[in-house]
């Protein structure tokens, strides 16, 4: 391996007993976390969650999966476990992370030297800040059906098409953009994936305001934009089949119980504050949605343990995206129910972020959608896992 | 008895093609999302037009100037209503008219009718509540459009009786919070000092105003579900993924029809509790026929309105797109004048057995 980035923490975290691990990452969140950004009510720009980001980053804590010699923590499977556990269970928000979780890993198993030398760095010091360019107008659900071409012209790609549904955007100076490199081939095998600078001339970003009135996601127009072609990652025309290997980190991602969780707790304050909490009926529902709740942290601690023993996850891990985005969806349907005319406010009630049921009623609408609809990943299911024909 | 059915089905078809006037059936949404988040939140012409066409006294006796309508009506301008997304707050008018048409002193009742004032009535001191408590000191909560308002009627007891009182606006102590569809929510100051009595006694009248508005917001819901629905299948009908129409897709189709079959619950719920009331009910069975429409619009509403944004993908959940108002427009109505909870426990608590 040619490309050696000096990781920060010298301390072998790995070395340490899984629980000294856990109380010293969690005294470090807890002495050092922004108290303003606990629980943020929407997901935060660049410039809000810019802090944290750096006080990672300063620490060597950014990247827990990259290898050491990359920048990393290289922290095993279980530790990196331990570690998200405890920043999802302060409440941490979710920095602009493309680079982290999605660009390093994809550099570090299939970029060139140079790719590697230039690109993680900038990473790790937060001097690119990167957006995922997969989804196109008429290619989400069906993402393999994507236009959005690039042609070689000497020694760079010239770009047209669109992409949509890109996260934060806007606060990107790079991008990770899958692009058509063969018109001919079968649909999967003509992709490639191109790493291109957000400043070429020829990009447009127009932020979409969704049902949250917030603008988290945008359209990405290129239109003639020049990619050197050494910023091809891998073999042209692969690119398909290292994107999905990078999806199955969505997966696992969007069915952890955080977020159900979180809603969880938030209900019961909820139904404290509406007088609901005595009710027998509403402690039925409770305890049904706490059940489901206790289950999906069963089934979720299952597939972390394939993973603490490093094995890969297979398609089954579609399962959790389905139940727990359709648990957080229930838990905020049982809020609007006890709300009141509450259901229909704009902001938090009495100013108070931890009654905030629209809000949240509103955020789990996506999670469904979002990271592969419910509808593909119960298509996943009954092909891939069950086998069922057709 | 035949030719009786004949009018009423004349006159729904009539107040049908009447709301074309305001909310038009096929029309674009400008005009709902350029009022949103702007104070009042709706337009004082529209809902002047509304008074014009006798929509506020629409179940106002005609000997007090109302249009001596009933709920068979008022719940098909509340479809329409709802499927226009319009955000005149048609629906309090009606209640305050109402109160105002039991009223000894009736002086604010033309001007409401012809929807030149905006009369809304602050009665609730609680959220989900059809309770009418009158304390004379107690905020009043959750006024819908509360910043349009050009008078407030405040319910007050006096012992056995319920009194009405005219507060003006100009003046009121009104605290303002924005609702999801970019309309607004009052908790109003009762302020008897500044008030003029206007009832003696109002409690027997609320009562069924009060349960009037809660199958018409039922009705608004119905319109709200069934327009969003439609949406929803003209997307089935034309988006394509994976080189094939998404709508003949059989998961897909199985979900449109279980939906399908949501609205026509909510319909026959809302229309037959309508049917009830203007047959005169009063008492057990009135309250029962309108907690089960309320709540049948709640519960199947609100899941038709999910539905159509997930059906719709990414592209729902985008304020450009319209799915979404249908959607923000149900979290606000769908708790007003009760909760599906609420609902299905005074229905239960009634257990009437002669509501088929």
């Amino acid at each position: 391996m040619a490309v050696s980035i000096a990781p920060k923490e010298t301390t072998d975290l790995n070395a340490m007993e899984d629980e000294a691990f856990r109380l010293h990452v969690r005294s470090w969140i807890e002495a050092n976390y922004p108290a303003e950004l606990r629980n943020p009510p929407k997901r935060l720009h660049w410039e809000e969650n810019k802090p944290w980001y750096f006080m990672l980053a300063e620490k060597g804590w950014l990247c827990p999966g990259w290898p050491r010699q990359f920048g990393g923590l290289g922290l095993s499977p279980a530790k990196q476990i331990i570690f998200t556990e405890e920043i999802e269970r302060h409440g941490c928000a979710r920095t602009n992370d493309h680079g982290i979780v999605m660009v390093g890993p994809l550099l570090i198993n299939h970029g060139t030297d140079e790719q590697q030398e230039y690109f993680l760095p900038k990473i790790l010091n937060g001097e690119h800040i990167w957006c995922q360019g997969y989804s196109e107008p008429n290619a989400g659900s069906d993402l393999a059906a994507l236009r959005t071409e690039a042609v070689l012209d000497g020694d760079h790609y010239v770009v047209n098409g669109q992409k949509i549904w890109t996260t934060l955007a806007m606060d990107a100076n790079w991008c990770f953009l899958l692009v058509r490199t063969d018109k001919n081939a079968k649909k999967q095998e003509g992709i490639s994936f191109l790493l291109v600078d957000m400043a070429t001339p020829g990009i447009t970003v127009k932020p979409i305001i969704n049902l949250e009135y917030h603008d988290e996601f945008c359209e990405v127009f290129f239109d003639n934009v020049r990619v050197p072609a050494k910023n091809l990652v891998g073999t042209p025309n692969r690119g398909w089949d290292m994107a999905k290997a990078l999806l199955s980190f969505e997966r696992i991602y969007l069915g952890s119980p955080r977020l159900s969780a979180y809603a969880f707790t938030r209900l019961r304050q909820l139904a404290e504050r509406m007088g609901a909490w005595e009710d027998p009926a509403f402690q039925e529902t409770y305890g049904r949605l706490r059940l489901d709740l206790e289950d999906l942290k069963s089934l979720y601690g299952a597939f972390v343990d394939k993973l603490r023993r490093g094995e890969t996850l297979g398609p089954d891990v579609s399962m959790l995206k389905v139940f727990q985005t359709e648990l957080f969806q229930r838990i905020t349907d049982t809020m609007l129910d006890i709300a009141g005319e509450n259901a229909g406010l704009l902001e938090p009630m009495e100013g108070n972020r931890n009654l905030n049921p629209t809000g949240l009623y509103i955020q789990a609408r996506p999670a469904t959608i979002y990271g592969g609809s419910n509808e593909i990943q119960r298509n996943i299911l009954s092909k891939n896992v069950l086998g069922l024909p057709g | 008895m035949s030719q009786a059915l004949d009018d009423r089905t004349e006159s729904i078809r009539m107040i049908r093609d009447s709301a074309g006037a305001v909310a038009p059936r096929g029309g674009d949404t400008k005009r709902v999302r350029a009022l949103r988040f702007q104070s009042p939140g709706f337009d004082r012409a529209v809902f002047a037009e509304m008074g014009a066409l006798g929509w506020i006294g629409l179940a106002v006796g005609e000997d007090a100037g109302g249009a001596g309508l009933g709920m068979s009506e008022a719940v098909a301008l509340a479809e329409e209503i709802g499927a226009g997304l319009a955000p005149e707050p048609l629906i309090p008018a009606m209640l305050s008219a109402r109160l105002l048409a039991a009223s000894e002193d009736k002086a604010l009742l033309g001007p409401l009718l012809e929807g030149g004032k905006v009369v809304l009535t602050a009665w609730q001191e609680k959220a989900d509540t059809l309770a009418v408590p009158g304390t004379p000191d107690a905020p009043r909560v959750f006024v819908p459009m509360a910043a349009g308002a050009d008078a407030f009627l405040l319910p007050v007891r006096e012992g056995n009786r319920i009194a009405l009182h005219v507060l003006e606006a100009a003046g009121a102590d009104l605290a303002l919070e924005k609702t999801m569809d970019g309309g607004n929510l009052g908790t109003l100051r009762a302020d008897l000092g500044r008030a003029t009595r206007v009832a003696d006694d109002i409690g027997a009248v609320i009562e069924q105003a009060l349960d009037e508005a809660a199958l018409v917001t039922a009705g608004h819901m119905l319109g709200l579900a069934e327009k969003a629905f439609e949406l929803t299948l003209a997307y089935l009908r034309t988006r394509q993924q994976f080189g094939r129409i998404i709508g003949t897709f059989q998961a897909l189709q199985h979900r449109a029809a279980d939906l399908k079959i949501h609205i026509a619950l909510i319909r026959a719920a809302v229309e037959s509790a309508a049917a009830t009331l203007d047959a005169g009910a009063t008492g057990a069975v009135r309250h029962a026929a309108v907690s089960k429409a309320k709540h049948r619009a709640i519960e199947s509403g609100m899941l038709v309105l999910r539905q159509c944004i997930q059906l719709h993908g990414g592209i729902g959940y985008t304020d450009e797109y319209d799915v979404g108002l249908y959607l923000r427009r149900g979290m606000v109505i769908m708790n007003q004048y009760g909760s599906a909870n609420l609902h299905r426990r005074r229905f239960m608590a009634l257990a009437p057995e002669d509501v088929e």
